[in-house]
């Protein structure tokens, strides 16, 4: 019987072999040559996690995707699965001559200086990297929080039936969550100015608990429903997404921050009523494009913000608040419409 | 199926039953494995050979390529030791990712905040046998006490490892986000300080980050092997681990043993904690070092609990991880190919029966038990 088992082990493997035999070239053979000046290369490294994972790595690949299709770039990625993996990483694309590499994430900072310094014909993009210093060939990506802040805020203040509003946030001493709130505020006040907002910044904690207490972004959540207020904005980390589940618990409406949370907080897609979004994917495909045109800004880019579909509540929303932040995000884009809302907050 | 009852002509070949055990079958494990998952890569539309290609050349293809790979064998031969030495003496120690991060947070410690303490500089050699040494010793201890509860009060060191696992990584959390957190303005992360350049265990060429932590590792392996077979301690480990009442009925101190042998294992876990901080990232920060522990508790199967082995099976494993970068940049091969291998390792080293069926292997009879009952 064993003898058997060897032998279809056998015919198996030979037909394993005979598969991949038949197979179109394997993409090693094909491999285009990046060193090559007419060949436009794109290389992206994940932080630890998944290119599909619905979040920062996958919207910022969809943004390199588009590169491949509207500038006919060559384009891979590499999945980091350990932190220690970071400079191996962007260091096979840059010998293998990639004109650009797109690192994603804060915990890629550091790793990405080096190369850049190390790789000065290498053009990196940092995404959510703020650079202190100007290194020439790297690029971080940013995002104007205010923008987005400002544009819930004005949905929110559009779809409020009692006329309060919720905010749970982390600590203000973080200058992007004070421009998530701020601006929430001023894109409220901007549609209504006589709506009562409820900013609550969590800065009764250290910086180590200000972005990871659920339990507290929750419950700070529900005790503003009970007190009246009908929308709430969670924004910082775990803090925030707490805020969301205390708004799914009560039934009232959620809105995320950063990328599209009705994919990374399944818990309260019934009640998520938008997410201000940093627009990493337009980011990245203009940053890849500046790069292929030679006009490459060094330092800080600031990217355009949004705000995600409404998805299972989109029947909810009237038609002509779907146009209002249509016409809002254009004036706030094209600079016709500003927030003034500072960078840090004021002293 | 007759054919089986006769003797064969094929079967006069035969190796030291010893060789076989721990040689032949888990050889024939990992080949196994490589066919099952080449075939998983096939079926989902791969091709087999350029991912194994490409994983040879990222482990191996140059010396860079190769200085990776000793940086991530290092805390796998350590670990790995580790957890077979936990066997040796009939111990299961599940616990090396916590003893592993508390190595790693002592190390980071006396690497950033003694000098200050002290308000002196500490010579080079010293500060890093300070910084290794307090690694090895915060994770012995923190192994010697689920050692201490099996020998006196019979509680399973499988249940307490895994509880002390979480008792050590959330206070490594809460350690990294409060007390030891880098107070750098700009630094948003749990991370403690950088160590002072004194605390550095340098890489061996200075331009790849081989370091001289992994030849410490072959030198703890070489110890490791003269600890537990030229020894007496050694012997009364392995008498401990093989037969616990002969053991007491040849007059060996088993609670001492018991004891000894989790301090022993958790100062090797420990190590793999301190090396990845002294000679790699300077300093410690949470996501870094994660699952190593866990890794361990395979590489020590595959190796058959014998240092070489652990040895042997960390390079493999190093090589996979270190390889699986190349593979997935060549062919677009998702990396988590590298887990469903190291998984299928696993399982059949650990189901070894199987491997004996498919290569018609006969079983010597003899049988491993990861861990003993309760009691004392």
């Amino acid at each position: 019987m064993s003898k058997k088992l060897s032998l279809l082990l056998a015919v198996v493997l030979l037909a394993s072999m005979a598969l991949t035999a038949c197979q179109p070239a394997a993409s090693g053979d094909t491999k285009p040559d990046c060193s090559k000046a007419e060949t436009f290369c794109v290389g992206l490294v994940t932080d630890v996690g998944k290119i599909d994972d619905k979040s920062f790595n996958q919207s910022t690949w969809e943004g390199v995707k588009q590169a491949e299709k509207d500038l006919g770039a060559v384009v891979q990625y590499i999945e980091t699965t350990d932190s220690k993996d970071y400079d191996k990483n962007i260091s096979t694309f840059a010998e293998a001559k990639y004109d650009v590499i797109v690192t994603v994430g804060f915990a890629l900072g550091e790793a990405t200086i080096a190369a850049a310094q190390k790789y000065p014909e290498v053009k990196f993009i940092g995404v959510d990297q703020f650079q202190g210093e100007t290194i020439a060939n790297l690029a971080g990506l940013n995002f104007p929080e205010d923008h987005a802040g400002f544009l819930v805020g004005a949905l929110a203040a559009q779809m409020t039936k009692t006329g309060k509003l919720g905010a749970v946030l982390g600590t203000d001493a973080v200058p992007p969550v004070w421009r998530f709130g701020e601006g929430y505020r001023a894109g409220a006040l901007y549609i209504k100015p006589d709506v009562e907002i409820n900013v609550v910044y969590h800065n009764d904690v250290g910086f180590d608990k200000t972005f990871s207490d659920p339990e507290w972004g929750k419950t700070t959540a529900i005790s503003m429903i009970d007190k009246g207020v009908d929308i709430v904005f969670g924004a910082g980390g775990k803090t925030g997404n707490g805020a969301l589940l205390g708004a799914a618990e009560k039934g009232v409406y959620a809105i995320g921050v950063d990328t599209d949370q009705y994919f990374t907080v399944p818990e309260a897609q019934k009640v998520l009523l938008s997410s201000a979004m940093k627009l990493l994917t337009p980011g990245t495909f203009d940053l890849i494009k500046l790069a292929k045109d030679g006009k490459f800004p060094g330092g800080n880019y600031m990217g355009k913000a949004g705000y995600a579909p409404f998805h299972d509540v989109d029947s909810q929303v009237p038609a002509e608040v779907k146009a209002k932040m249509e016409e809002i995000a254009k004036a706030l884009a094209d600079g016709t419409l500003q927030t003034n809302v500072p960078p840090t907050k004021p002293q | 199926m007759s054919e089986e009852q006769g003797p064969k002509k094929t079967r006069s070949f035969k190796l030291p039953p010893q060789l076989v055990n721990t040689g032949l079958v888990p050889l024939l494990a990992v080949l196994t494995s490589m066919v099952v998952g080449g075939l998983i890569i096939a079926a989902a539309g791969g091709n087999p050979f350029a991912a194994y290609a490409g994983l040879f050349e990222g482990a191996f293809g140059s010396l860079n390529a190769l200085s990776e790979t000793t940086v991530w064998a290092s805390p796998y031969i350590f670990a790995g030791l580790a957890v077979a030495v936990g066997f040796k003496g009939g111990l299961f120690n599940i616990g090396a990712e916590g003893q592993l991060a508390f190595g790693a947070v002592a190390a980071a410690w006396i690497g950033y905040a003694l000098p200050g303490m002290l308000g002196a500089d500490i010579p080079a050699v010293l500060h890093v046998i300070l910084a290794v040494g307090g690694g090895m010793l915060a994770g012995g201890i923190w192994a010697a006490i689920p050692g201490f509860l099996k020998a006196y009060t019979g509680g399973h060191e499988v249940i307490n490892t895994i509880m002390m696992n979480y008792i050590a990584l959330n206070l490594t959390s809460f350690l990294l986000n409060g007390p030891m957190k880098d107070p750098n303005p700009m630094n948003v992360v749990a991370r403690t300080p950088l160590i002072v350049e004194s605390a550095h265990l340098p890489p061996v060429f200075p331009e790849f980050r081989f370091h001289w932590g992994f030849i410490l590792a072959i030198g703890m392996a070489v110890l490791v092997w003269w600890l537990l077979w030229k020894t007496t301690l050694g012997f009364e480990i392995r008498t401990t681990g093989a037969n616990l009442d002969a053991a007491r009925y040849a007059g060996v101190n088993v609670k001492r043993t018991i004891i000894v042998t989790m301090l022993f294992s958790g100062i090797l876990a420990g190590m793999a904690g301190a090396i990845e901080v002294t000679a790699l990232n300077y300093r410690h920060e949470l996501g870094f070092a994660v699952g190593y522990g866990f890794d361990a508790i395979a590489i020590a199967l595959l190796g058959k609990n014998h240092p070489a082995g652990v040895v042997l099976a960390s390079l493999l494993f190093a090589a996979m991880r270190n390889g699986a970068t190349r593979m997935q940049f060549l062919t677009q091969i998702p990396v988590d190919v590298i887990s469903v291998i190291q998984a299928l390792i696993l399982l059949f080293v650990a189901a070894d029966t199987v491997v004996r069926y498919i290569y018609r292997i006969r079983s010597r009879d003899e049988r491993f038990s990861l861990t003993r009952g309760w009691g004392k």
